[in-house]
């Protein structure tokens, strides 16, 4: 072969330059756009009603070992803090009781959706056309692989340190007893992975990630260091750094899709579904676990939903992606009521079935209360008083034989399972937003709680068939249950979950919950 | 006013502090401190790499080893489940029962990868400070390394993308660590590919380093038709996520792979010269290896060792093989007039030399797989038909 005339002017130059060079990752990232080459089937595996530019770049333009280095970096810092100083320090039990209790369940369904997010993250580098878009998609199923990884870790290290290990060490077994499990597969799990691959994007990127990581990532480490938890926060900030990319994602997926006409007729519909799905658990289920699982308090849900949801997304982050059509969801106002009341109206399940927890739950003590009062003016009236007669019944007593569940049922308030979000609700006790309504199908009765979900069940009845605890449990004794689904301690009697924190306080075994007899029942039967 | 005293923190607020541990219990409340107690280990103890991996796949009990119960709930527009036993024809008595050789979790992963850059990063600054470039063959660095190593990064990309449907749809957490960590070498070593060339650019500017020849080769040239085919068929026209794998990590990369990367690029370049192209391939190597081992695990140990299901899954794997080797030695066969285009080189380019490459490429493969499965394989038959394309 000839040698072009460079060639060999260069090739002799090289005897008198010989600086040392090396080639960094911008200048093989620059080619990345032509890796790709068309062939006949170049389609995606998972179809999506849009159509995704065959040009899209993206914003973090990284090529595979400059991944590498840099998350490297950030793990000798986080494991470093965790395994030095931190651990000198014995911070993994120095942690308020109840939010050693909360960090079973942050973290374990943190995790899960992390995981989740691996197998969105993969469909979605697989129904993007453009290798720079389909980069960005693959630097984030690493990034879900680090966080699930990074999750763990906590539960990991509060498994070693802190003072009531159970729940920590099996979380990822026994989360599955209880009834806020499957309200979390569907925003977290099943949402993110199951439908058109750009509704899932909506879904994890625009909505779960842009709009919930800052409260639920970033909150959560304020509401920890002020329980004392310095772990988190190492943990959590180090996550958040790679949110920015997948936030960055989900901007690009609405820009490789904003092109296409055809895209106007539906994004925002999905953009709606979206948020109304990931704030119907999120919502109530953050307020609640910082709130009622903390013993210093930062500042009302409300504030941080208001600032963090209402306007720094659906104002700031919604506006600026109005140039490509993009709308505040028609559902945030209904959120914004959740916002107040729900987590509230939750606590008061969630704590009524204490016994299917893998955490232990506390009442709230005199401060909260007045915390509560203060901040939520009328919260004495609707709960607090509720509360105050549970505490008087004995409930955090094994010798009582009383569990609240059965003050729900002695007072005729039906606790019910939304088909689409699976949040439980009581709407004779709700002062949220949730309103109940029925329907029947296919021989089926199925109960919602808003109208938002509602219509999305009536569009499409076969997305949402996945029966509820209720339903699953219907005429078995509760003991029995937790049992089966690996709800003890390492005794094999005295229950993981309990309903109080306190040191003094007996703990509760199978044979107590075997004397309340409480058996399940299925409201809808 | 500093960052500490902006808000108050239990652990370092006296007060704050004080009233903590005022509520912590003497004892701990139970002792049993080993996260994942319940996880079947495959050593004698638990791993970090098993306790941050296993059971994170939240699959219902009827996706076998699986712990959660019922429905999904939510699923496709239509009905079809997250995930589900559907979506590939092997069986599993447990999918969580794979684990990878090596344990890598993230975090281990990304340390070895980002010190291979870091080492990649110093050798390039010797190799230029050096003058090594002078060595090259012009032949090899302007003909060779932009068609073929160029090619050969097409291959390596196309069978990246060959993971992503896999990663969406596989059944179990620690196949799902293992096949990612394989889609992220590949897509790694084709970006190596073009640093490579981009490399010789820096030193020699004049030196072409798009893409673009080695796109032209991929897509029209015959040397690569029936590999070109192999994996466009493996990335997008195959919907069991076992069957990618098993084609990709079993079938396809073991033979073509190894062929054009370790006997043609590794044992050539230092023919012509080059030691570059070989200090960036033995990097891809390494990844090869330890992918080879964590899918032996998949394939022999899990699957095919299955105590319910193995002989059914190896019946599976017979087909498989039946589909995709015939696709693999036309590729072989085909790559081989790639040797006819090399300035000669004795004991490299003749063809003693080339048929002991496909030898050991043919019988490397024959034992550390097909045997594996009780696939019988004629070594000489199928390194003959290899050898027809030698022009």
């Amino acid at each position: 072969m000839a040698i072009s005339l460079a060639t060999n002017a260069a090739t002799d130059a090289l005897a008198l330059n010989r600086a040392p060079t090396s080639v960094g990752a911008q200048e093989v990232h620059k080619w990345m756009q032509d890796f790709n080459w068309d062939f006949k089937n170049n389609r995606t595996k998972y179809p999506t009603k849009y159509l995704m530019a065959n040009d899209t770049k993206e914003q973090f333009k990284l090529i595979a070992k400059e991944y590498a280095r840099m998350e490297s970096v950030k793990d000798e810092r986080q494991f470093g803090s965790l395994q030095d100083a931190l651990t000198r320090m014995n911070a993994g039990n120095r942690v308020a009781p109840k939010w050693g209790e909360t960090m079973k369940v942050v973290s374990n369904f943190l995790e899960v959706g992390e995981y989740n997010a691996i197998a969105a993250s993969a469909m979605l580098w697989d129904s993007a056309s453009a290798p720079e878009q389909k980069n960005g998609y693959l630097g984030q199923v690493m990034d879900e692989i680090r966080h699930t990884h990074q999750c763990g870790y906590v539960n990991y290290y509060f498994s070693k340190y802190f003072h009531d290990p159970a729940g920590h060490t099996d979380a990822r077994r026994v989360r599955t007893l209880g009834p806020l499990w499957k309200g979390m597969k569907r925003v977290f799990a099943d949402g993110f992975i199951s439908g058109d691959a750009v509704e899932c994007s909506i879904n994890l990127q625009l909505v779960g990630e842009a709009c919930f990581t800052n409260p639920l990532i970033v909150a959560v480490t304020e509401w920890a260091s002020a329980n004392g938890d310095e772990v988190t926060p190492t943990v959590f900030l180090s996550i958040e750094t790679d949110e920015l990319r997948h936030m960055a994602n989900g901007y690009q997926t609405v820009v490789s899709i904003a092109h296409d006409p055809a895209a106007a007729k539906y994004l925002n519909t999905d953009l709606n579904n979206a948020f109304w799905t990931q704030q119907k658990y999120f919502t109530p289920v953050l307020g609640m676990l910082f709130e009622y699982g903390s013993k210093f308090k930062v500042e009302p849900w409300v504030k941080t939903w208001n600032r963090w949801v209402y306007e720094d997304w659906g104002g700031i982050w919604i506006g600026r992606l109005g140039k490509y059509g993009v709308q505040s969801p028609a559902s945030l106002k209904d959120a914004k009521k959740d916002a107040y009341w729900a987590h509230h109206d939750l606590f008061l399940l969630a704590y009524a079935v204490w016994p299917t927890g893998f955490f232990r739950l506390a009442l709230p003590s005199k401060e909260d209360a007045d915390w509560f009062e203060a901040n939520y003016p009328g919260w004495y009236d609707h709960y607090g008083k509720i509360y105050e007669e549970w505490r008087a019944r004995g409930c955090e007593d094994p010798s009582s034989g009383f569990i609240p569940l059965q003050w729900f049922v002695e007072n005729n308030h039906e606790i019910y399972i939304d088909r689409v979000s699976q949040v439980p609700f009581c709407p004779s006790l709700t002062k949220g937003a949730s309103s109940l309504r029925i329907h029947e199908y296919n021989g089926k009765k199925h109960a919602f709680s808003d109208e938002w979900g509602e219509r999305m069940w009536l569009s499409e009845p076969e997305r949402y068939e996945c029966q509820n605890v209720f339903e699953q449990y219907a005429g078995r004794e509760l003991s029995e249950v937790i049992a089966e689904l690996w709800g003890v301690r390492s005794d094999g009697v005295t229950l993981i979950g309990q309903p109080h924190v306190t040191k003094e306080g007996k703990l509760w075994t199978l044979d107590d919950i075997k004397r309340a007899n409480c058996v399940f029942k299925d409201p809808l039967a | 006013m500093s960052l500490l005293e902006e808000r108050r923190r239990g652990l370092t607020d006296p007060a704050m502090a004080a009233q903590i541990m005022a509520e912590i219990p003497d004892q701990p409340l139970d002792t049993q401190r080993k996260m994942g107690y319940y996880v079947q280990p495959r050593g004698k103890r638990l791993t970090e790499y098993e306790i941050m991996t296993c059971y994170t796949q939240p699959t219902p009990d009827w996706i076998s080893g699986g712990l959660d119960w019922g429905d999904w709930t939510q699923k496709f527009h239509g009905g079809r489940s997250s995930w589900g036993n559907e979506t590939t024809e092997l069986l599993s008595s447990d999918w969580h029962l794979h684990r990878d050789p090596a344990a890598r979790w993230h975090p281990v992963y990304v340390k070895a990868k980002g010190e291979d850059w870091r080492v990649l990063q110093r050798f390039m600054e010797t190799f230029s400070a050096e003058g090594a470039l002078r060595t090259i063959d012009p032949v090899w660095r302007d003909e060779i390394l932009p068609k073929h190593l160029g090619a050969l990064g097409y291959s390596e990309y196309g069978l990246f993308n060959a993971h992503s449907s896999v990663l969406r749809d596989c059944t179990g957490d620690t196949l799902r660590s293992t096949f990612a960590f394989a889609a992220f070498d590949k897509v790694d070593n084709s970006q190596m590919t073009q640093l490579v060339r981009t490399f010789i650019h820096k030193m020699m500017p004049g030196y072409d380093d798009s893409p673009a020849i080695g796109k032209k080769e991929w897509t029209e040239g015959a040397a690569y038709k029936s590999a070109r085919e192999t994996v466009e068929t493996m990335w997008q026209e195959t919907y069991d996520w076992n069957e990618v794998m098993f084609a990709v990590h079993m079938i396809y990369d073991p033979l073509f792979g190894q062929l054009v990367r370790r006997e043609f690029f590794q044992r050539l370049s230092p023919a012509y010269g080059d030691s570059l192209t070989p200090f960036v391939i033995a990097g891809v190597q390494t990844y090869f290896q330890t992918t080879k081992a964590a899918m032996a695990d998949i394939y022999h140990h899990c699957l095919d060792n299955d105590k319910n299901h193995g002989g059914f899954n190896r019946r599976w794997m017979h087909v498989w093989m039946e589909k995709w080797l015939p696709k693999t030695v036309a590729a072989m066969a085909e790559f081989m007039s790639v040797y006819a285009t090399l300035p000669a080189r004795e004991g490299f380019t003749d063809n003693a030399s080339i048929a002991a490459s496909v030898n050991r490429v043919v019988e490397d493969w024959i034992v550390d797989y097909a045997n594996k499965i009780d696939y019988k394989v004629d070594q000489s038959a199928m390194v003959a038909t290899i050898m027809a394309g030698l022009k």
